[in-house]
């Protein structure tokens, strides 16, 4: 096999554990299911009928509850990894560790999708808020965009907090300053009255916020894990 | 042939000195048990000789490749086990093998026999979540084993195991007499009984090389590595790693 078929390979082999892992347990979509359910439902409660511009209110509380619970998701993700020192597993293997970077980004973009998909759901009963069907396509573009960047940077802030004993309360005081972009691009992105949204300035904002999170992590994940 | 080099190896975290100036080389299936009391540095040079601290500075070879900076390869020669397992929970014992078997690019057909070998085939289905300390370790020591390095290096292989896996463990350690091993260990008894070099570290120094034939018992070891860290080995003994003790006994 040649070094980059191994380089893949193992990107492939750690999704696949920690897609495995969870499909067992369910501990990190059950912790982020039931967070952004809270979100939408306090939404919901405290905001009811009051806001007159629903659209602003199901805007708000998707991408709230998505950047909280993928918060709280990457928690439990990496509190796994931590577990009898698990990681340490996966960066013996004979290749660039930033395959492992990327196979845990993988797996995390799915979750937070899923997380995305769900939150949707949750602010379409709980609000009481149709999206307009031919927002859809676009919604679930953006909700993608957005898991790969918050993956991204949310995997390196959390194997960074791994060794911390603070690594509950840090992980939010510091990831979601740095995914503010993504909540204001997912935020503007969703609007329906926004025309061409895949030519929008918010767009090329969320794309080139992935592609410099990707690469940041790409280049610096071997020195954050080995200490 | 020297397989492992460790020269002028030193660890900093922050101001405190974890591993100072260390240096020594391990001949190709040659095996050596790190003697220190907590704090001593033993971790922190396993760490760094299975790349999972990057050191402050010096140089780690293994063969003639650099692990510090020298291509992702070269992990393909060690093996790690340290007190940590570095399995996960929810997989079973078998799919934590072929994980590592996989990311190694080695067949997963290795994983039987490993699993024959350290005696859990019968439970390879099981989650780890529900072994025993003991059987966790067992595994782990397969999982280091699963690409067939050339060398070994363990953390307190022995800490809290029960007779049973005690004597697993140390019948493959002893079964795999062609690698090289490098163990650190509070277990001098079974350390020494493994090895053929004591490496004996205090305060993050290597403060002494010796071989283990130099020691008539356990006994002996403790009594010259005790006097070490409180500076009562003459300037003569120490350069000639002599081992009597002030009475002139040979110890």
């Amino acid at each position: 096999m040649t070094a980059l078929g191994r380089y893949v390979r193992v990107i492939y082999e750690v999704a696949r554990k920690d897609l495995l892992v969870e499909a067992r347990s369910k501990r990190t979509i059950n912790a982020a299911f039931v967070f952004a359910l809270l979100i939408v439902v306090v939404f919901s409660f405290v905001f009811g009928e009051q806001v007159g511009d629903r659209d602003i209110l199901a805007r708000g509380a998707l991408w709230i509850a998505v950047v909280f619970g993928g918060v709280v998701g990457m928690s439990h993700a990496v509190a796994r990894e931590g577990r009898n020192g698990a990681l340490g597993g996966l960066l013996l293997a004979p290749v660039d560790r930033s395959a492992v970077y990327l196979g845990k980004v993988v797996s995390s973009t799915v979750f937070v999708a899923v997380v995305g998909v769900l939150s949707t759901g949750f602010v379409v009963v709980f609000l009481d808020y149709a999206f307009p069907p031919d927002t859809l396509p676009t919604l679930l573009v953006v909700v993608v965009l957005a898991a790969v960047g918050f993956s991204a940077v949310g995997v390196l802030v959390s194997v960074l907090m791994l060794h911390s004993g603070l690594q509950e309360s840090l992980l939010p005081v510091l990831l979601i300053p740095l995914v503010v972009p993504i909540l204001l691009s997912g935020t503007e992105l969703t609007r329906p009255a926004l025309s061409a949204p895949m030519t929008s300035a918010w767009f090329r904002i969320l794309v080139t916020y992935d592609g410099l999170m990707l690469v940041a992590g790409w280049m610096t994940f071997e020195y954050v894990v080995e200490g | 042939m020297s397989i492992v080099s460790v020269a002028g190896v030193s660890k900093r975290f922050g101001a405190h000195v974890g591993v100072s100036d260390v240096s020594f080389r391990l001949a190709d299936g040659e095996r050596a048990v790190i003697v220190g009391a907590n704090g001593a540095g033993k971790t922190t040079l396993i760490r760094m000789l299975a790349s999972l601290s990057r050191p402050t500075s010096g140089e780690i070879e293994i063969g003639s490749e650099s692990l510090v900076n020298g291509r992702a390869g070269v992990r393909s020669r060690i093996g790690v086990l340290t007190h940590e397992t570095m399995l996960y929970e929810d997989l079973t014992a078998r799919e934590n093998l072929r994980l590592h078997a996989r990311l190694h690019n080695v067949e997963e057909s290795v994983c039987e026999e490993l699993l024959e070998t350290v005696g859990l085939a019968a439970r390879g289905s099981e989650r780890v979540a529900g072994f025993s300390h003991g059987m966790g370790k067992r595994v782990a020591l397969a999982r280091a084993l699963v690409h067939d390095p050339d060398v070994l290096l363990l953390d307190e292989p022995y800490t809290g195991l029960d007779r049973s896996s005690l004597d697993r463990i140390e019948a493959v350690l002893e079964d795999l007499d062609d690698r090289t091993v490098l163990a650190a260990t509070h277990d001098l008894e079974r350390g020494v009984r493994l090895a053929d070099r004591i490496l004996f570290m205090n305060d993050g120094q290597l403060i002494e090389d010796a071989s283990a034939d130099q020691f008539s018992s356990v006994e002996a070891a403790l009594n010259r590595y005790e006097r070490l860290c409180r500076g009562q080995v003459t300037r003569a003994e120490a350069a000639g790693g002599g081992c009597e003790n002030k009475n002139g006994n040979e110890e």
